[in-house]
């Protein structure tokens, strides 16, 4: 049986500030999470959510307070564990006065790929994020896109089966987000692991089978993108003919909002509410012109989520 | 494992030849030792002993600043422009790292001070100075003094930052090669407190005097094998305990 590429339980984390570190931020509380095999996960929230600082436990960049996490099994202080995993930074930095392609050969080579393999490895991994003929220019010359480009072909170039991305997105162009949730996609299909956080909620929308919303610090949601939506679609709408708003709102129903449109009435109202309101529009001498759910999307999701939060801020809890 | 090693140490020596601030240094270096001939137009009977005493001092200062330079920022930087973050996630241990990180930069010192020796070999050569054992080994010597400048930069850039690094290491370089005049005026002293601060000064910051070897080079007296040796181990094992610290202090270390 394949081990669970990432367990988190528990997971707490404050940092202590200020020159005599008497100040505390509490960035994660209680984390608890679990990515099966072959899943791409999505790590949602706003600034200082804990997003970040979750990835850096994980990738051993940072030491949790409390809890316990583990890769396949183990935890992220095994250095061996590390080539199962690629990750790629917020902002990644890679040396600057390195070449594209020497820079990716130094991945190759701290991450255990064959010294026989190096070179075509290398070779492959660029071209397949587009950076061949840039590859023997130093990275100093790069722009944000070709950096991120370079950064996600380190991060495959060992082959991992667990590949983590601190805010892939951010700050690219379309044709640069476009590539990396192209790149992913094609992780995904070598059955690659993918957890990556971001504050960009399409990207999670197209990309993820799960996600986890964050918000201070704790978890606030969690589950598949369209188990989440369909739990969390609570309103009808309802687009009515023949009858005056007076009359509609005088059948008794509770309605969440009525609007004239030209001699149409539309309607949101719950979904029970709807069935019956349909019912009764239809008793009344009206006409039912369309029925259906309204669209609940993840940054609803996402808004309804941090609106229900203790705080509902950014930058983590000051204790 | 090793070739993980291999590959950071390389990376480094890479990095200081392609960083200008190295390259100007090393070529004023050049310069330097070459002026030292100039003495020529102005001693005529200690002209093999000024020639000697100066070729070395400048190849010393020179090779410690760059130490000094070298180590103090390297984890800061590293740490600051975040380019640690895409080395020490991979299956590298954070003690592996600091060590390798070193050795790149001991790499890059050893390499200009061969070069720099070379120079002044030539130059004694042109200039029909008599190359002793005292003056080979007073720049062997240096070496030890390096490392044991760099661990200390190391060691404070584990945990501090280059400003701070480099005013320590720097203020460590002068006490460490006064500590044995700080020892014998404190003992001279009737404050019991003073002379204590002397012993402690003495015995457990590093002294740098043991490896200083120009005097004997510039007028030629052979060093004792055991005591040359016994300088040279104590460099190692002074270094071992900074890097020993220094690994301590960086495995426990958050990288936000």
């Amino acid at each position: 049986m394949t081990a669970t590429p990432i367990e988190l339980h528990g997971l707490s984390k404050t940092y202590r500030l200020g020159f005599l570190m008497n100040r505390k931020v509490r960035a994660l509380d209680g984390l608890d999470m679990t990515i099966a095999p072959g899943q791409v996960y999505g790590l949602l929230g706003p600034n200082g959510a804990g997003k970040s600082t979750t990835i850096k436990i994980v990738m051993n960049l940072v030491q949790a307070t409390s809890g316990t996490a583990r890769l396949f099994g183990k935890p992220p202080t095994d250095t061996a564990i590390r080539r199962m995993v690629g990750f790629v930074p917020e902002n990644p930095a890679p040396y600057e006065y390195l070449t594209g392609r020497e820079f990716v050969q130094l991945a190759a080579d701290l991450g255990g790929v064959p010294q026989s393999d190096v070179r075509a490895r290398t070779t492959e991994v660029l071209e397949s994020v587009g950076m061949t003929r840039a590859a023997d220019l130093q990275i100093r010359r790069y722009s944000k896109g070709m950096i991120q480009r370079i950064a996600l072909a380190q991060a495959v170039v060992h082959r991992p089966a667990l590949l983590i991305l601190d805010e892939p997105t951010s700050g690219l162009d379309p044709v640069g987000r476009r590539m990396v949730r192209d790149f992913i996609l094609a992780e995904r299909q070598r059955g690659t692991t993918v957890l990556f956080c971001t504050h960009i909620i399409p990207d999670v929308e197209t990309l993820c089978d799960r996600v986890a919303v964050l918000v201070n610090g704790q978890r606030v949601r969690e589950g598949g993108v369209a188990e989440l939506l369909s739990k969390s679609n609570p309103q009808m709408e309802v687009v009515l003919d023949g009858l005056s708003e007076a009359k509609v709102r005088s059948l008794g129903r509770t309605l969440d909002e009525v609007q004239t449109l030209d001699t149409r009435l539309l309607v949101r109202c719950r979904d029970a509410e709807a069935q019956q309101l349909v019912a009764q529009v239809l008793q009344a001498g009206g006409r039912v012109i369309t029925l259906q759910p309204t669209r609940f999307t993840l940054e609803d999701l996402f808004l309804q989520a941090l609106g229900e939060a203790k705080h509902g801020t950014v930058g983590g809890e000051i204790l | 494992m090793i070739r993980s090693f291999w590959a950071i140490t390389f990376n480094g020596f890479r990095e200081a030849r392609r960083n200008r601030v190295t390259l100007v240094l090393a070529f004023f270096a050049g310069l330097l030792l070459l002026s030292s001939s100039l003495i020529t137009d102005i001693t005529v009977v200690t002209f093999d002993r000024v020639l000697i005493d100066i070729g070395l001092a400048g190849m010393s200062v020179i090779l410690v600043l760059l130490s000094i330079f070298l180590s103090t920022g390297l984890l800061s930087r590293e740490i600051e422009r975040r380019t640690i973050f895409m080395v020490v996630t991979k299956p590298v241990s954070r003690g592996l790292f600091l060590v390798a990180r070193l050795a790149g930069n001991m790499l890059t010192l050893t390499a200009l001070q061969v070069l720099m020796g070379a120079l002044l070999l030539l130059e004694f050569k042109v200039l029909r100075t008599p190359v002793t054992g005292p003056t080979i080994l007073a720049m062997g010597m240096l070496w030890f003094e390096l490392l044991l400048l760099s661990a200390l930069g190391f060691l404070m850039s584990s945990f501090a930052g280059p400003m701070t690094s480099a005013f320590v290491t720097v203020s460590m370089f002068f006490v460490g090669h006064l500590s044995g005049d700080i020892y014998t005026l404190a003992r001279r002293s009737k404050n019991e407190g003073l002379q204590v601060l002397g012993k402690v000064i003495y015995y457990v910051l590093p002294n740098l005097e043991r490896f200083n070897l120009r005097g004997q080079a510039s007028y030629g007296v052979d060093v004792p094998t055991k005591v040359w040796v016994a300088s040279g181990v104590y460099g190692l094992a002074y270094a071992a305990i900074l890097v020993w610290l220094a690994v301590l202090l960086f495995r426990r270390r958050d990288f936000r």
